[in-house]
């Protein structure tokens, strides 16, 4: 616990590992009180839970944390959350994409074979599109993609033993639902940490002080891909620039940072 | 083979659209000018002849080494210079490691021809004894990240590595004014290579059947563009080495209007790499200063005996 100081995440930061937000860094208390550690930096061998403390509770854990009899400990490093009532997870961000079920993600098509369509999620392997998983999809009608076309696709199921994630384009009721091809536009890759930002709810505060002056459409992969889409072409460069650089911002930043953004192009 | 189609990186087809469809407008992806480059840092190693070059997201180190070796029969009074490329993997997944590939010997050539037809590095100083010894000056550039533009990144790391590297100091000596003796940097100072002039590349991409030109293109915009050339100048206005390697063609205007743009940035440039190689060079003289001073003071220090 005591050595979870500023020098080390530091180092951390200079590997691109966690996006540095300098105001948590600085005060990251040390302590030894589980409470405490909640939305705070932990690396792998943290003992982020004593549950000799906590008897009578029911505790989900997430991605990231393990537990050893009574010590819940990090196995990744990152940013450990909480949500009520009992849920602990630990949050980073990547380049590269592990696909989870349910998740939606931007996929470019490599191969269309007569059953699956090979499709590359940024994952460590390429998934597999059925042909018939579109709203409507029999053998007679079966959609034609070309090499190289994005499509926003939802993970339906992975398995650990190292088989590929296969996709669909419906919902779980069969609907299309605004998966599918997206046409024109332009798509841009950055880590998971920035796509979950841009999709947390409340909105982003970034995508809401660009929506306040411009008009756009997104699609945010969960695997780090974002595609932009507005009449203008000049839009959409302001808009995925201004995504691209607001990972490391706070709130406010990121609102400072539009507003200027926004004054210096309509000079 | 799953594998490799999964590590490949692919450009879709909104991404391509959208770039020729925003240079119509003059506008590129990540807002810069059409002509404008991103930001340049220069750095070095601890070892003299090494720089570090950051040009946006490329990056590329340069490292400047000599040995002495016999010359070529036809230059007996001459050292020789040679550039090796390294074109890491972990730079882009298309580099395999091991023999380099075309683009990588298209840089190499491109740095080289640069160098030696301009006679920018002097190889007349680098001879020791004539017919015999000669030093032979090796570049290695390292391709680090793949960012887009590798060749102006590299030939700035080349340039610089250059300029801020030490050769040993040797001299003839012994009988028959035969013998060479090297003396390590402790004794003498090492000298620097005596180079005439800086050749900058700048490397343009052409859009839309040539009718649309960008300098300092990224990898998207290499992936999408249809023709490219590279021009090396001096800050003097001299023309060093022009690169077309074939793709589309482009009118003669065109090209002189690439040379013209190259000539105007050269100046600037120069004095960038210039200034950069400066200030590493008066830092490094301010830390000798301060060695010398521990160096003596442990020579006061002497034995100590004790009676």
């Amino acid at each position: 616990h005591r050595r979870q100081g500023t020098s080390f995440n530091r180092g951390l930061h200079k590997l691109g590992f966690l996006s540095p937000k300098p105001t948590s860094l600085m005060a990251a208390k040390v302590s030894v009180s589980p409470t405490s550690l909640i939305d705070q930096i932990v690396v792998p061998g943290n003992v982020v839970l004593d549950l000799s403390n906590m008897t009578n509770q029911t505790i989900k854990l997430g991605s990231g944390l393990h537990q050893d009899n009574d010590a819940i400990s990090a196995m990744r490093a990152g940013k450990l959350s909480f949500c009520k009532p009992n849920k602990y997870w630990v949050e980073s961000s990547h380049k590269r994409y592990i696909p989870r079920p349910e998740d939606h993600v931007l996929g470019i098509v490599v191969d269309s074979k007569t059953d699956n369509i090979w499709v590359d999620i940024k994952g460590p392997q390429l998934g597999l599109l059925p042909v018939l998983a579109f709203e409507g999809g029999t053998r007679r009608n079966i959609p034609k993609f070309e090499a190289s076309t994005l499509l926003y696709l939802r993970v339906v199921k992975t398995t650990n033993t190292g088989m590929n994630p296969e996709l669909s384009c419906t919902d779980a009721s069969g609907k299309a639902a605004l998966f599918g091809p997206l046409r024109d536009g332009f798509m841009f890759e950055t880590s998971t940490g920035l796509s979950r930002m841009l999709l947390s709810s409340p909105t982003c505060p970034v995508i809401k002080a660009l929506g306040k002056k411009l008009s756009f459409m997104i699609a945010v992969g969960l695997n780090g891909r974002v595609w932009v889409n507005s009449a203008a072409p000049r839009t959409v460069i302001i808009v995925a620039n201004a995504m691209m650089n607001s990972e490391s911002l706070s709130g406010t930043q990121q609102r400072i940072m539009v507003e200027k953004l926004l004054a210096k192009i309509s000079d | 083979m799953e594998g490799r189609l999964n590590n490949m990186w692919r450009l879709t087809v909104n991404e391509s659209k959208f770039v020729e469809s925003a240079l119509q407008s003059e506008l590129r992806v990540d807002g810069r000018g059409l002509y404008d480059y991103r930001k340049l840092t220069i750095k070095f190693g601890k070892e003299s002849g090494s720089s570090e070059v950051q040009l946006g997201q490329t990056h590329v180190m340069a490292f400047v080494t000599a040995q002495l070796v016999q010359p070529y029969k036809d230059r007996p009074n001459e050292g020789s210079f040679s550039i090796f490329t390294v074109f890491s993997p972990m730079a882009d997944p298309s580099f395999e490691p091991g023999h380099p590939g075309e683009s990588a010997v298209e840089l190499g050539r491109i740095i080289d021809r640069a160098l030696r037809e301009s006679r920018a590095v002097d190889t007349e100083s680098l001879c020791v004894l004539a017919g015999k010894l000669v030093w032979s000056v090796r570049i290695d550039l390292h391709i680090l990240d793949n960012g887009g533009n590798l060749v102006d990144a590299a030939n700035i790391a080349a340039l610089a590595a250059l300029l801020t590297f030490r050769r040993p100091d040797c001299t003839v000596g012994g009988e028959n004014s035969q013998e060479v003796i090297i003396h390590p940097p402790e004794e003498r100072e090492p000298l620097p290579l005596i180079i005439h002039h800086l050749p900058v590349a700048f490397t343009f991409g052409f859009f839309n059947k040539g009718s649309i030109l960008v300098m300092d293109p990224t990898y998207v915009e290499e992936a999408v563009m249809c023709g490219r050339m590279t021009v090396t100048v001096n800050a003097n206005g001299d023309i060093c080495a022009i690169q077309k390697p074939g793709e589309e063609g482009v009118n003669q205007s065109v090209i002189l209007h690439c040379l013209r743009l190259a000539s105007s940035r050269a100046a600037a440039t120069t004095k960038i790499i210039r200034e950069a190689v400066e200030a590493y060079n008066r830092e490094r003289s301010s830390q000798k200063v301060k060695r010398h001073h521990t160096l003596a003071k442990s020579e006061v220090l002497g034995p100590v005996v004790v009676v």
